[in-house]
Order: structure tokens, then sequence, then C-alpha cells
């Protein structure tokens, strides 16, 4: 048995050194043509709508953030216009309500999320020395959502029905009784659908960083901007279901009148604000991680050094992943929750600051052991210091309970936020573009109009928000649009309006330098900073296959000779020679090549399906709900075609990928890609699980109107029918292990496969029934709602898992389940197990709740 | 924006004043969360200030730094002092300021879409109910206990203490203390929808032997007494 | 993704102390609250409340086990053994800190 302390078992000896020898010298220019003829879009418009390259897709997630920050930023333009004199004037007070929701929604969803979900994936594979994401399609598929999820938004605004009650919808104000129409539905359905994308970018992140690189980059070893965007990614799958659930469940309450957050029924407006922010404040370090990934990667450049304290960086991260969950109440310091429950919250903000101080003076320590030269990026990175150092002061204070009790709500919090999303992402993502650009566009800037942008930005900045901690500390309060009686707060304003229109100018300057450089700009030698990595060993601007042979331990260092050795096909697995997309899987720890896995090409897939989900969304909108069930069965077909194009009917022989290595395509492998994102993504529905049953919980114990009325038919027919589903949904489990056996030992699989069928039916019929005969009026009280919630969700992993079943039914007919290709069976085993460990877990939580009252 | 430093330094000192400003505190809670800010303010300062200086220094040619002074040095040792001396103080004062079981004055704000309800005691035992307007004893210590009818709203006089929210089904109760008569003004700082801009009240704080007018009894407007 | 492979042995040590933390985190809070619920500071035990012992034993067992896990994980320069350790020293320090306030604070 190994010792589990034993991470270095060879902890004295020399870490094995991975060796691969090169492949043999081939043209450039032909490989060149080879490969980008199996990997490049297709021609036209239709390029566009198929493309599922990450090159494009980053960009393109890149391009559509920017157009929300643009949209985002003339809100904001309007809300400073009208707050600089006291009596407002231009806007009512409805279309402003609407608007200050709109920014800091498109700001926070459409802005920054999808923006950091573009940087990485336009650079992770860059980086790791591969030519494409995990799972090309679904990058496809995460653009598409976010970009009906955001059309969606914008055409609510466009028609005067926007979301209204401010970026978090706060219930009882956003419940149907209080904002009827269909304002926030729109940010409820349209934000979830969004999510979507972040859940999916979250996947294959994870995928990707953890399997996806080069030969020889060592886990321990990998550029720091992985590790930042690993941490960011994890928080990603635990921190959004979150969000998820207290949409859904407020879109039931909406919808369907299911209490959850209705006092009178058993429900609580606080726990809405739970869920919110267990998703909002690791939000914050979702979007702060990735631009601190840019900063660590862009000072040691600028400075001609390597970055100081790599190890402690690392141990800064995995700290702020993980402490950032426990703050969440330092939103909610003012809701009457005991000071004891505050103080473990207060204390726990206060120590966010110091792995954030960490990283803050490794960097600078950075700077002392470079030479730090003032380009471009540097002077974005002195901006993002200055601002952030503020920004993370007074969050510091804000941490303090009695100053919280003073400044919540006010001008001073407005200020703090935007020093930190300004300050922590705007800044470095300026940088990272400056310091980046060369490579999207092959070229080089124009002088001085990116420094006087700078400049601009920066004055602006600190003279849009600087005194607004002044404004709010003499009582100003966010979110409203006059202040008729309050005269000495109008020199405040009419300054920071002043100077945001500044600001504005600075971010045009930006854009307009963009374009110049991408117009004009001379093209760019291939390292234009002499920066170590493999993400300029690229041809520029990057082709579509990244690297025309892939790097191997031999090439990690990056840098011209590595450039001109990779694009000569002296890497791995060089070319396209079988007209397929190929690409290395490798360990998780050493990266030892695995096996090779082909990637799906162009597909208009992704379109179709997002527009699927988009037709249940515009359903729910229009309050069709009878219609939303054949749009989720078109999903669900879509759904059904997209494994398909996962399965082989045959098998494929090993492919040589240097001299004397030869390792397996992915078919032949039980451990795919496939099955570490089907992991990645049950880890978040786990959480979404976890959450609910949070909430089981935090009404029962919290909430005022409990306990909750007598149940009407608690007998032992219905405890049978539960009991039934959890049996059945088990016996699943054993039927998923003996259709892998029956597979290895060649014997029919058809047999387990229907059984499993047949038992994950049964378990859904159960369910079903128990929901027709035996369940509560759901409308009733919280507790009942929530057991309906809770059935629903079993029945649908029942239904989950009887599709796998049948998947595997259906692959077994057409003869892809061999002793050599496991097909679906090892995904429908985990989520199989997964399924009937809810379905026990959920049985035990009623027991337990029918118990205690 | 340098250039109008100077102007801008008494402008601000002057600029603290305000009917709505916490930095002029008006009562003991207010006071001592004011006095939080402001040494707040000089530590924030002065870390900006340093590590500003820092990043200046940097600027030249290459040299030997020890890591460990940078990582945890700095990043561990000097924040986790600051830090901590700071969390110990907002405790303290955060305990100071609680509510706690000593017969004080006890008065009941609800909110609602968008205006204020008061319950406070007036002549004897007798509790007179007011519309936009809270009547309390100057120099005692005040519990109000906030809650609302319909959406979250919060209470909150700058000038005497924190806020605290106003949440449908549950009873909140926040301490403060007024110092000397006078009328303070009252915001609504949840935001509640269209009217929460305006939805303010007027705090009125009388000596106690000194009932205002809308405390006596058989007045024949909108207040009436009740047991 | 076995055992055998280091790398899920690195990943889940780096992780350990940390998720001690969030664990004794949350079963601190949780406690905090149902504690409220049910009245439990009102319950005298002789020097303590019962709900702010039951805080207290909580809070204990996180710290040791972040104890223990530093004490059982091996030192060494090199990444792989120093990160989990590093992660054992955040999740004790966390803990530590984030939880003393049951020391000092009012309960309810
Ligand atoms: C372009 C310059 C920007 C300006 C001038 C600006 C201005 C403002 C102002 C004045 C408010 C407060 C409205 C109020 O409640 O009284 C606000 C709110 C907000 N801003 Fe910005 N903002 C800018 C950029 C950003 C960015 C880049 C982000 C995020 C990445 C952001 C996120 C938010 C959020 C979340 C809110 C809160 C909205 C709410 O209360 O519901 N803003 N912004
Ligand atoms: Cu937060
Ligand atoms: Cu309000």
């Amino acid at each position: 048995m190994t010792d589990i302390r034993a991470t270095a078992a060879d902890a004295e000896t020399p870490e094995a050194v991975l060796d691969i020898p090169a492949n043999p010298p081939r043209r450039a220019l032909g490989l060149h043509r080879e490969i980008d003829r199996v990997w490049r879009n297709a021609p036209g418009w239709w390029g566009h709508v198929t493309a599922v390259n990450h090159t494009s897709l980053g960009l393109r997630f890149m391009a559509t953030a920017l157009v929300f920050f643009a949209i985002g930023g003339i809100l904001a333009m309007l809300i400073r216009a009208q707050l600089a004199t006291h009596e407002g004037a231009f806007l009512d007070t409805e279309l402003y309500n609407q608007i200050f929701t709109m920014h800091g929604s498109i700001m926070m969803f459409l802005f920054a999320i999808p923006m950091l979900e573009g940087m990485g994936i336009y650079m992770l594979p860059k980086m790791l020395g591969t030519r494409d994401m995990a799972f090309p399609r679904l990058t496809a598929l995460g653009y598409w959502c976010f970009l009906f999820g955001g059309l969606i938004m914008l055409t609510a605004l466009f028609f005067g029905v926007a979301p209204r009650d401010g970026w978090f919808m706060y219930t009882p104000l956003s419940s149907a009784e209080y904002s009827p129409g269909i304002n926030a539905d729109v940010w409820l359905l349209g934000v979830t659908f969004v999510e979507i994308s972040a859940i999916a970018a979250a996947v294959e992140i994870t995928v990707t960083i953890l399997r996806q690189r080069a030969p020889g980059m060592k886990l321990t070893e990998m550029p720091l901007f992985a590790w930042y965007m690993l941490g960011t990614v994890a928080m990603m799958l635990v921190g959004f279901p979150p969000l998820i659930l207290a949409s859904v469940l407020l879109e039931i309450e909406r919808a369907f009148g299911w209490p959850f957050f209705d006092v009178a029924r058993g429900g609580d407006p606080l726990l809405w604000q739970h869920l919110f922010w267990l998703f909002g404040h690791p939000e914050v370090y979702i979007i702060f991680l990735p631009a601190a990934g840019a900063i660590s990667t862009i000072i040691p450049v600028m400075c001609r050094t390597t970055i100081m304290g790599y190890g402690a960086i690392v141990a800064a991260v995995v700290a702020l992943v993980f402490l950032s969950f426990g703050l969440w109440v330092h939103h909610m310091f003012t809701v009457g929750i005991p000071h004891m429950a505050l103080a473990f919250f207060s204390a726990a903000s206060v120590l966010v600051a110091v792995p954030t101080a960490v990283q803050v003076f490794a960097w600078i320590g950075t700077m002392w052991k470079g030479r730090p030269q003032l380009k471009l990026p540097m002077l974005y990175i002195l901006g993002f210091f200055l601002t952030f150092v503020m920004g993370g002061l007074t969050g510091v204070m804000l941490a303090i309970v009695p100053f919280n009790w003073q400044a919540h709500d006010t001008a001073f919090v407005t200020a703090h936020l935007h020093y930190v999303l300004i300050g922590g992402f705007v800044f470095p993502i300026l940088a990272a573009a400056a310091y980046w650009m060369p490579q999207i566009t092959g070229r080089v800037r124009v002088r001085g109009l990116g420094e006087a942008a700078f400049w601009t930005i920066l004055v602006g900045f600190h003279g849009t928000f600087f005194i607004m901690h002044l404004t709010g500390l003499l009582g100003m309060r966010r979110r409203i649009d006059v202040y008729p009686e309050n005269p000495e707060w109008v020199w405040l304003n009419l300054t920071s309006s002043i100077f945001g229109f500044v600001m504005a100018i600075g971010f045009g300057l930006f854009l307009l330098d963009l374009v110049l450089q991408a117009r004009l700009g001379q093209r760019s030698p291939r390292n234009p900073w002499r920066a170590p990595g493999l993400d300029w060993s690229l041809r520029l601007p990057a082709p579509s296959y990244n690297f025309a042979s892939l790097p191997g331990p031999r090439h990690l260092a990056g840098g011209d000779q590595v450039a001109l050795s990779l694009s000569r096909g002296q890497g791995l697995l060089p070319g396209a020679p079988r007209g397929t997309r190929e690409l290395l899987v490798t360990g998780i720890g050493d990266a030892r090549p695995d096996h090779v896995a082909i990637l799906p090409g162009n597909s208009h897939l992704p379109l179709r399906l997002s527009a699927s989900i988009g037709l249940f969304v515009l359903f729910m909108l229009a309050g069709l709900y009878w219609l939303t069930l054949p749009a989720l069965a078109l999903v669900a077909v879509l759904i059904w075609v997209w494994g398909r194009g996962m399965a082989w009917g045959a098998d494929l022989p090993p492919i040589e990928v240097a001299p004397g290595m030869t390792l397996p395509v992915h078919v032949h492998r039980r451990k795919t890609l496939a099955y570490t994102g089907a992991i990645c993504l049950l880890v978040a529905n786990g959480t979404f699980f976890a959450t609910l049953l949070f909430g089981v919980a935090f009404l029962h114990v919290v909430a005022p109107g409990w306990p909750a009325p007598p149940m009407g038919n608690e007998d032992l027919g219905s405890a049978s029918l539960v009991a039934g589903a959890v049996v059945a949904l088990g016996l699943g489990t054993v039927i998923a292990r003996l259709a892998e056996r029956a597979r290895l030992a060649g014997h029919a699989v058809s047999g387990p496969a229907v059984a499993g069928l047949m038992v994950n039916f049964l378990a859904l019929g159960l369910i079903a029934y128990l929901a027709a005969t035996a369940m509560d009026d759901p409308t009733r009280h919280a507790r009942d709602a929530l057991r309906g919630v809770l059935a629903g969700y079993i029945a649908l992993h029942a239904l989950v898992v009887s599709g796998f079943a049948a998947f595997a039914v259906d692959q077994w007919r057409r003869g892809e389940l061999t002793p050599r290709r496991a097909g679906c069976l090892p995904v429908w085993r985990l989520w199989q197990d997964y399924s009937a460990a809810v379905a026990l877990i959920t049985a035990a939580v009623v027991i337990l709740q029918g118990a205690g009252g | 924006m340098k250039r109008f430093a100077p102007l801008a330094v008494p402008l601000l000192l002057a600029g603290c004043d305000g009917p709505a400003s916490t930095l002029a505190p008006a009562g003991p809670v207010a006071a001592e969360i004011a006095w939080l800010w402001w040494a707040m303010l000089a530590g924030a300062a002065a870390i900006s200030l340093l590590v500003g200086v820092m990043i200046a220094m940097s600027f030249g040619p290459p040299r030997e730094t020890s890591t460990r002074r940078w990582t945890h040095g700095w990043g561990l040792g000097f924040s986790l002092v600051v830090l901590t001396t700071l969390l110990g103080a907002g405790l303290w004062v955060g305990e100071r300021i609680l509510p706690r079981d000593d017969g004080a004055v006890e008065v009941r704000a609800h909110a609602f879409m968008w205006g204020w309800h008061f319950t406070q005691p007036g002549e004897g035992d007798n509790m007179v109910e007011t519309d936009g307007t809270l009547y309390v004893p100057v120099g005692q210590p005040i519990d109000v206990i906030v809650t609302a009818e319909d959406v979250i709203h919060s209470f909150w006089v700058p000038q005497l203490a924190g806020k605290m929210d106003a949440i449908p089904g549950r009873e909140n109760v926040m301490r403060f203390q007024v110092d000397s008569p006078g009328t303070y003004r009252g915001l609504c700082a949840e935001f509640c929808g269209l009217g929460h801009a305006g939805m303010l009240f007027d705090l009125v704080a009388y000596e106690p032997g000194d009932l205002p007018e809308a405390l006596l009894p058989n007045e024949p407007a909108e207040e009436g007494a009740n047991d | 993704m076995t055992w055998a492979d280091w790398s899920t042995r690195f990943l889940a040590l780096s992780l350990a102390g940390p998720m001690i933390w969030a664990i004794t985190f949350s079963a601190v809070y949780g406690l905090h609250g149902i504690g409220c619920a049910l009245a439990w500071p009102e319950v005298d035990l002789a020097f303590l409340s019962l709900h702010r012992l039951a805080m207290l034993a909580a809070w204990g067992v996180g710290l040791l086990a972040c104890g223990l896990l530093l004490a059982w994980l091996p030192a060494g320069a090199r990444m792989r053994v120093w990160l989990p350790r590093a992660g054992g020293w955040v999740g004790l320090g966390a803990t530590f800190f984030t939880l003393f306030p049951v020391i000092v604070t009012t309960s309810c």
C-alpha cells in the first residue's frame, strides 16, 4: 500500500525526467497548410455559426463582453448625468431603477464573467501547449447561451421592461406581488441562461488545465495563470449553483406560487439573501483571480525577471478560493443577525485580505528583484496597484461591523466596489490587452494613444469615485435618483459626474487604440516582449491550430528556437495526417502523455441547442408554461444528438506521436476528457443539491412561519413509494456495473442496459405517482414547496439516468460497445451513482424533517 | 485634480457637516463609529503611502532581495498584525453599542411602501402612534424595534447610529441615544422601489421633562393613544 | 485519476487544511443558528452555556484536526510536499482566526 502522504515518493531522488525524441523536421509552410485545412473555421458567414475553435470563440467572448461593457458604460453615464444635480430631472424613477439595475447586472454578468471566460478560453490552450479546449462544442454552446441571454436582457431594456430591483434582486421586492410584470423574470431567466455558459466554461477549463498540459509540464510548475484559472473555475463550479438555485426557486415562486421567500407561508426573504451572496461574494474573487493571473504573468516580463514566491502565490490562491466562501454574510450585516455570527464573518472578511496581501507584496518584491520598464502594460499595472490597494483597504473597513452599519447601502459602498472591480479587474484587463494584443492582431500599437488613454482613464476614475467615499459618509444612499433635500451633496456629485465623462473619453481612446492597432499597426515580431512561455511561441496572429506540432518536455521554455522547431513539426503529433483534430491528453500530475483525443469539428449543433434552450426561456417569459414542455423535449433530443456525436462505431489504430512513442486514441480509454468533465459537472450539481438542503435546513430552523401545518398523507403508502424509488435507483448502480463487466467480458450489454432502463423508469414512475397522489399542495407552505422541488430534482435525475441507459441500449444495438470501447457506460455509472446517492439523502432528509416536526 | 488639493481640504472639513452626515455624530453610537472611521482612514492612508513608496523604490536596477521577507514578512506578518488590531477594535465597539436588557426606552418603527409608522411612549405608560416622525427623549438609550409591512426597508438616522433593516416577518432591534434636543434626518436605506428616494422621516429628540405636543393626550389629529 | 498518481494525493492533501476550516466554520455557524433557535444560551452548564460549549467543542475539534494534519504531513521544500503543509497552515490559521469570536462576543 502506498502511503497517501507520499506526494514525493522520490523526494530524495531527482524527479523522473520525461524525454520524448523529436520528430523529423518538415517544411513549415506545407505543414501549416495541412493542419490549417483541418482546424480552420468553415468559410464565410456559415463559418461563424459553426465555429468551435477556442481562438475564434475566445475572441468572440471577449469582443461581445466589450460591447456589453460599452452598453453598461453608457448606462453608467446616464446614471451620472442624473445624479449630477439634486433634482435629477431627466430620467423618471422607474427608468432610473431599470438603468442602475441593468448597469450592475450587465457589468457583472455580461461583461466581467464572459470577459474572463473568454480570456481563459483564448489563452489557456496557448499557454499550456495544446490545440483547443477539451470540449470545443461546449465552448460554442456557452457562447450562444451568453449571447442569447444577454440579448433577451437588452431587448427588455429597449422596450422598457428591464429588471428594476437592483442587481441583487432582493425579494419580496422582486416577488410577483411587488414586481408584477416580466421585469424580474427577465433577470431570473436571462441571468440563469447566461450562467449555463459559466458552468460550461468552468467544466472545460478545469479539464483542459488538468489534462491537456504539454507533456512534462508538471502541475507544480505550470504557469501561474493556469493556477489562477484553476482556482477561478473551481470557484465557479461551487459558486454559481447557489445563484442558479436561488433564481430557479424565485422563478417558481413567481410563476407557480410555491412559497420559498414568502414569510406568510413559511418562506423567508433572508434565504434569498443567503443564496445570492453565497454566490455573490465568491463572484468578486472569480472576477479578480484571472486578472491577478494576468498580473502575475505580465509583471515578471515587464521587469525582466521571474516571479517571486511561486509557491506562496499558489498557496494564496488556494486560501482565497476557500476563504471567499466564508464571507458572504458581510453583505448582510444589517439584517439583524446576532453579533457573534457577524463576528465570524467579519473575521473571515478581514482574514481574506491576508492572501491578497501576500500576492501584492510578492508582486512588489518581483519588481524589486527585476528592473521595471514603464511600458504600457506596466502603466496599467501601476494603475491597478494604486486603485486596488485603496479598494482593498476600504473593503477591510467595510468588514468592520459597526462601520459597515453606517456605510452599508451608501455611495461609500458604490465607491468601494468600483475601486475593487475597476482596480482589480478592468485595469488588469487593460494591461492584458496591451500585452497580448500583438498575438491577436499580429501587429504592434501606434505609439502615444495608449498612454493618453491610460492617463485619462486613471484621472477620470479617481476623480469620479474617490470623493464618492465622502458622498456616502455624508449620508447619500445608493440607488436614489434625486436628493432634493440635500443640496450639500451637489458639488460632490457634480464633480463625480464630470470626471465620469472624462473616464468615458478614456475608454473611447482605448477602443480607438485597439482599432488603429488592428488596422494600421506594423507587423509585430513573433515575441515582441521577449517573454518566456509557450503563448509567445506561436506564429502571429495565432493560427487556428496553435501549434503545428505539440510542444514536449524539450520545448517548455518557449522562445524563438522552440517556435521554429514546433512549426517545422519537430514536436509531437505533427500536422493532421489523418484529417482529424487531434491533441494529446496527459496525466494530471507529471503530464505524461496518456492518449490522443480526437476532437469534434465545426458544428451548428451548439447553436441549435442553445436556441432551443432560448425557446424554453421565451415561453417561460411569456407565461406559456405548457409550451415549455415541447421546448424541453427538443432540448433533450438535441442533447441525445450531441451524445451521438461522441460515439464511435469502429476501432481506431494507435497513433505514433513521436519516434518510438505510440499512444491509443481516446475511444479506447475509459477515463477520457469527457469522463473528467462529467466529474466536474457533478461537483457543480452536488453543490446545487447541497445548497438546496441548506435551504431546507435554513427555513426549518430560522424562518418565522414554522412549524409547518401537518402533512396530509404521511402514511406507509407514501413512505414505501419513496423507499421504492431509492431502491430502484440503487439497483441501477449495480446494473451499471454489471453492464461494464459484461462489456469487458465480451457478453451482451443489452441485458443490463435494458434492466437499467427499467429500474430507472420505475423510479421515475414511483416519484410521479407520489407527486400525483400523496404530496401536499406545494403552494401551501414552504416545506411542501421544498419537497416538491426535491421530488422534481430526483425525478429529473431518474430521467437523466434513464437517458443514459437508453443510450447504452442504442450503442449496443449499433455495436459500439466492445471490450475495447466503453462508450457511454463509464459516465452512465457516475451519474447513476450520484442519482442514487442524492435520492437516498433526500429520503433521509424528508424522514428526519418529519420526525423533527 | 492635484492643483485643487489645497482648496479641497477646508472644503472637505466644512463638508463633514450636513443633516445626514455620519461624520457629524449627535449621539454616542454614531460618535464611536465616527471615531472608528477616522482611525481607519489614518491607517489606510499610511498603508497606501507605504505601498506607494515600496513601488516607487522598486524602479531602478535589479537587486538581491529575500523572498521570505516579502511573502512572509510583509504579506503574512505585517498584514496580520494590522488586521488583528483592527478586528479587535471593531468587535469591541460592536459589543459596546449592542442593545441589552437594561430598561432602555422602547420604540417601534414600522416601515411600509413608502413611509414610516412609529409607536413611542408618551405621557406615563401611554404609547403614542405617529406617522413620519419619531419622538424620543434625549440622554437615554433607545431601543428601536424595526418591522416591515411589505418589502425590505431599512431604518437609518445617520447622525445617531448605523442601519437596521426592516424585514417582513422579523423584529429587529437596534440601539441609539441622542445627545441634544433637535430634529434629525431619518432615511430608508434599503432600496424598496419607486418611492425609495423619498422615504424619509424626522426624528425629534426632546428633553424628558418637555414632551412635544404630538405626544400629549387628546390630540385631535392623526395621533391616537392606545394601550 | 487514482491514488497511485501523486497528483491526486497532492491535490487532496493541499485542500485538506482549508477543507477542515470550511467544515469547522460551517459547523460552528450552524450550531450558532440552531442554538439561538432552540434557546441553548439559557441552558447553563457549570461555567458555560450549552450553546457556547457546543461551539467551543466544534472549534476545538477543528483546531485539533488541523494540528494533527500538520504533525502528520512531511516537511520539505519541494512544491509537492510544501503546498500540502501550507494548506495545513492556512486551515489552522483560518480556523483560529475566523472562529475566535466564539470566546469574545455575545452569542444571540
Ligand atoms: C465605466 C465606468 C463606471 C461608472 C461611471 C459607474 C457608475 C456607477 C454608479 C454611479 C453606480 C451607482 C448607482 C447607484 O446605486 O446610485 C454604479 C453601480 C454599480 N456598478 Fe458601476 N460604474 C462603472 C463601471 C462599472 C464596472 C466596470 C462594474 C463591474 C465590473 C460596475 C458594477 C456596478 C455594480 C454591480 C453596481 C451596483 C448596481 C446596483 O446597485 O444594483 N460598474 N455604477
Ligand atoms: Cu462580499
Ligand atoms: Cu427604501
